[in-house]
């Protein structure tokens, strides 16, 4: 393993193929061939209903290795089962180590956050040995972005459009799985190339449930022009609301702490979807509480010092 | 029957101008059927929407086949068979294409024996954005049967969620289409039913069973998505000045989410413009700023666009 | 080889070890359950090898059942009612992996309201997954279809998942004696399964359960899965034909008791089948004509075995445990369209009984009253009504059941 200190450190050839339908800008597939540059091809996504359902549409896939569409509930049972049964192959001597593949789970937050969680709490339940990458575009994407359990307060999306925005509060997927305690948790952000390559670096090096979660900034579903994507994915770990973080050996780390926030505002005015935050009126009290919750998670991490 | 079909990429605006003449025909007192249809692909991907429209009530369904009337916002579209453009197109098609390139030039390279009408884009609309409200301006014109304040109706109609001044705007581009196309008033004739007499039939096979290996729908090459161009998506390129590129650890690379910039061991950047989506993301990330941005050459109908 | 009583879960735990599967996601569900305590006993003494894993739902369970198979090990598991319907979007996903295992349903009839006796509504809800159905009417059907069934999922022309049914309570806890073949006979008659392109390795990469786009490449992919499903039969009976000369039990496709010399027949499946074994035998004492004829293979139907069997018998009484809200019978159904298309011999008239729903029993009574109704209505030459068996009895006991509970009719107490 290279140990990644810089951005020369990562790599500069790319295995995912380009060619696949997702939109373009995507901070999905961003943060989707990062980890694929450095998993490499000996790998097998397992795939649950999503955005990401679309990147194998016979006979094309960008896939150098291989990939398992499930359904959207479970695709954590899924490699389950190709994990068992690579390691019953090697057990009786059926395939030789340089045969076996890295399980690796791909589902977006529809599935992470909701419909697949208690699949996901089941592998880790049974310590299955994977990586699971959820990313995260707070939404159902490919449906056309209706709220999910990962929607942030006070968004627009095609089932949240009144004047307040999405009246729940984003899951704290974080927590959920890693007070199952697996071998490893992170959140990441494509944006942060070389803070997401060190943990998947670290996930890699590590046997057992390994999560991963990357916010993914979504031009389509957020509603900004896809050349933002990777300042948008910025300016969401630079005014706190997307902590960079780990998790493993029962604490919690922060990777990146800003110095000095910036205000949540400049975060939410570049994008469409909080657009009904500042226009036609500025809802002060909805933006003050965005600001407060940020600022109450940080004051809680750093008085538990993480 | 009216058999008319709308060309386009996704995001720019024909299955709202498939609607806007539906709306216009339904209300100038015909049936009227309209439906978008969409692909695999995203923003930026060719797609199509249709309008049927009758005096009688309608029993065809789906894809028109045998259109009467080809209306296409990109006329880099035509040279694209993915799109799906000459699809069924016969000496009594109206093919009406939003770009610069004149209808003769496009008759002659295309070898069409029907009318090919052309619409330049208005000055004020954005280099590579085609304007739907042209588009449904001059379709109405092109049918001859939906007179102005019929189609002001429907416009307001399809549009009332956008505000005063988006409507005002799409209004007034409509209406200068169709009087700019004063003189093809009615150049659309209604087609005819497929008759039943003398029809070639269709070539039904007896279908044989396959060994499961070939008969499964499984890809066992990698990475065979390259064989999609999705470089035909981009209505703006990329271009590297590589005076001013300073061989950074390739950021534009890394941050690229289609895995098109590849990075020599020179560390020179080279954009793979048959992948290239034109999300522009390098354009804003590149520390020296030595990305430019051009427009596509418009109305390039051998393919010249990579 | 041994002869021993066993119940119909002992039997299918026997099937999964005898065909020495490596790979057995399992959830509890009665009245399935006992096969997974059995088939973990031995694994933990060492008795068989493989490798159990409790999911956590029969959602899960498919899911990692199908994707081990389509890595190239073989699967079995077992499910019962309600599960196999939460699991029923995967049936579907992983028939068309076209990948092979074999999956124990325990017919259980389904809520609502919550029953855990059997009938056959589970099993023929997933009639259209394109899982192969084989239904077994004893305890030592089932360790042997468990073993044919591997068979002719691993067929290279077949190459879909199959569905081994048994009848909750009546065969899943019910001893019967069993002869449980000899290892290298099993051996013999099963080789390891070879998985072929059926693989994720690192040297061949392998995108299983892609998207299909337009309605040219799907349809390709389904009628294949027709296809391979209709070749089944012929697979199926070159099948049951080697198990046969090996293990001296014949377990054809459809299975005629009585039947070649019958002007009329009981048509059913599953257990109870055996009950109308008996009433042919009796009504035979007493003159009339009957046979049995008993479809073993659900999917692929076996048109041409039955309309065999049916031609030139003067009327059928086909017995559903099993109903479908606002048409009837779902064998009676199938059956009238197997008969009724092409070819011109003549075909028994049909007569539809409802029975057995929930674990009701079907006395032998009520096979005399079925035959009796059957010769009538021939003689009348009309189909009758569909009969759901019924007692005034029962009715009386579900009124008293009503009073209790409260029930008006809808007028307010």
């Amino acid at each position: 393993m290279t140990e990644i200190k810089s951005l020369r450190d990562l790599p500069a050839r790319h295995l995912l193929g380009a060619g696949t339908p997702m939109c373009g800008g995507c901070g999905g597939l961003e943060a989707l061939h990062q980890v694929y540059d450095l998993l490499g091809e000996k790998t097998v996504f397992v795939n649950a209903a999503g955005c990401m359902t679309l990147l194998a549409v016979y006979p094309f896939t960008p896939f150098r290795g291989s990939w398992l569409y499930t359904a959207m509930a479970s695709a954590p049972a899924g490699a389950q089962g190709v994990r068992d049964a690579l390691d019953i192959l090697r057990g009786q001597g059926r395939i030789t180590p340089e045969e076996d593949l890295q399980v690796v789970v791909l589902t977006g937050d529809g599935s992470a956050y909701g419909m697949g969680l208690a699949a996901t709490s089941g592998a880790m339940d049974r310590g299955l040995d994977f990586l699971y990458l959820c990313y995260d575009n707070e939404g159902y994407g490919n449906t056309g972005q209706q709220y999910s359990a990962a929607t942030p307060h006070g968004a627009h999306t095609a089932t949240s459009r009144g004047a307040l925005g999405y009246p729940g509060y984003k899951k704290d997927l974080f927590s959920i799985w890693a007070a199952h305690r697996p071998a490893y948790v992170a959140t990441v952000s494509p944006a942060h190339p070389v803070d997401l390559a060190r943990k998947i670096e670290t996930a890699r090096t590590r046997q057992g449930p390994r999560l991963v979660i990357a916010l993914s900034p979504c031009p389509t579903g957020w509603d900004y022009d896809p050349a933002e994507t990777v300042a948008i994915g910025k300016l969401a770990v630079e005014c706190g609301a997307w902590p960079l973080k780990e998790y493993r050996d029962g604490r919690v780390e922060h990777t990146r702490v800003p110095k000095k926030r910036r205000p949540v505002v400049e975060y939410l005015e570049r994008q469409g979807r909080f657009r009904h935050l500042f226009h036609p009126v500025r809802q002060d009290a909805l933006l003050a509480e965005i600001q407060a919750r940020v600022d109450g998670y940080w004051a809680g991490a750093t008085a538990t010092g993480d | 029957m009216y058999r008319i079909r709308f060309h386009g990429r996704g995001g720019q605006g024909m299955k709202t101008a498939s609607r806007i003449i539906g709306t216009a025909l339904f209300l100038a007192g015909y049936e009227v059927q309209d439906a978008p249809r969409y692909g695999a692909e995203r923003r930026g991907a060719p797609i199509f929407a249709y309008v049927r429209a009758d005096r009688r009530s309608i029993n065809e369904r789906g894809v028109i086949d045998r259109p009467d009337l080809v209306a296409v916002a990109d006329d880099s579209l035509v040279a694209l068979p993915a799109a799906g453009v000459r699809q069924g197109i016969d000496s009594h098609t109206v093919l009406l294409l939003h770009g610069r390139t004149p209808g003769a030039a496009w008759q002659e390279r295309l070898n069409l024996a029907g009318p090919v009408f052309t619409l330049a884009p208005a000055a004020h609309v954005e280099a590579g954005h085609a304007s739907a409200a042209r588009v449904v301006g001059a379709v109405a014109r092109l049918l001859g049967v939906v007179d102005r304040d019929t189609l002001i109706a429907a416009i307001r109609r399809e549009l009332a969620g956008l505000g005063d001044s988006e409507l005002a705007a799409n209004t007034r581009d409509a209406l200068a289409a169709y009087d700019e196309l004063a003189d093809q008033h009615g150049a659309v004739a209604e087609g005819g039913a497929v008759v039943s007499r003398d029809f070639l039939p269709p070539r039904w096979i007896e279908l044989g069973l396959d060994v499961a290996a070939l008969a499964a729908p499984a890809i066992h090459a990698p990475a065979t998505s390259t064989a999609v161009q999705t470089g035909l998506w981009r209505t703006v390129r990329p271009v590297i000045d590589h005076a001013r590129c300073n061989r950074c650890w390739w950021l534009c690379s890394t941050f690229c989410p289609e895995s098109a910039i590849a990075v020599g061991g020179d560390r020179v950047p080279v954009i793979d413009y048959d992948h290239c989506k034109g999300c522009l993301v390098c354009v804003t990330q590149c520390p020296t700023h030595a990305i430019d941005v051009e427009p596509e050459e418009e109305g390039t109908p051998e393919g010249g666009r990579s | 080889m041994t002869r021993t009583l066993l119940t119909g879960n002992g039997a299918a735990a026997w099937g999964a070890r005898l065909a020495r599967i490596d790979y057995l996601p399992a959830f509890p569900i009665t009245p399935q359950t006992e096969i997974i305590e059995t088939v973990a006993a031995w694994l933990e003494a060492g008795e068989m090898a493989g490798r159990l894993v409790t999911m956590d739902s029969e959602h899960s369970m498919i899911t990692a059942a199908g994707a081990a198979a389509t890595t190239g090990v073989r699967v079995f598991t077992a499910t019962s009612s309600q599960g196999l319907l939460y699991g029923m979007e995967m049936l579907y996903a992983i028939a068309g992996w076209r990948a092979p295992l074999v999956l124990v349903n325990v017919s259980r009839g389904l809520a609502s309201p919550i029953t855990l006796e059997p009938d056959h509504n589970d099993v023929l809800a997933a009639r259209d997954c394109g899982f192969l159905q084989i239904h077994c009417a004893t305890c030592q059907e089932v360790l042997d279809s468990v073993l044919i069934a591997y068979r002719l999922a691993e067929h290279p022309h077949v190459r879909l998942p199959v569905l081994v049914n048994l009848d909750g309570f009546y065969l899943s806890f019910t001893r019967e004696p069993v002869t449980i073949p000899a290892q290298a006979e099993v051996d013999r008659f099963l080789p390891p399964f070879a998985a072929g392109n059926i693989a994720f390795r690192a040297h061949a990469p392998m995108s299983q359960g892609v998207a299909v786009l337009g309605g040219a490449a799907y349809s390709y992919f389904r009628y294949q899965m027709h296809l391979a499903a209709g070749k089944a039969l012929s697979v199926y009976d070159e099948i049951a034909h080697d198990f046969a000369a090996l293990f001296g039990r014949c377990h054809e496709a459809v299975e005629c008791y009585r039947a070649d010399d019958a002007d009329y027949l009981f048509v059913m499946m599953g257990s109870f089948a055996t009950k109308a074994r008996e009433a042919v035998d009796r009504l035979r004492d007493q003159g009339l004509a009957m046979g049995l004829v008993r479809p073993r293979l659900i999917r692929p139907f076996p048109v041409d075995h039955l309309r065999e069997a049916l031609a030139g018998k003067k009327g059928a009484a086909v017995i559903d445990q099993n109903l479908s809200p606002g048409r009837g019978g779902i064998l009676h159904t199938e059956l009238a369209a197997a008969i009724g298309c092409g070819r011109n011999r003549p075909m028994p008239l049909l007569a539809s009984f409802i029975g057995g729903l929930g674990g009701r029993d079907i006395t032998p009574e009520e096979f005399y009253q079925m035959a009796r109704d059957l010769v009538e209505a021939v003689a009348a030459g009309r189909s009758p009504v569909p009969r759901l068996l019924y007692t005034d009895e029962e009715l009386r006991g579900v009124r008293k059941l009503q009073g209790v509970a409260g029930s008006t009719g809808g007028e307010r107490r």
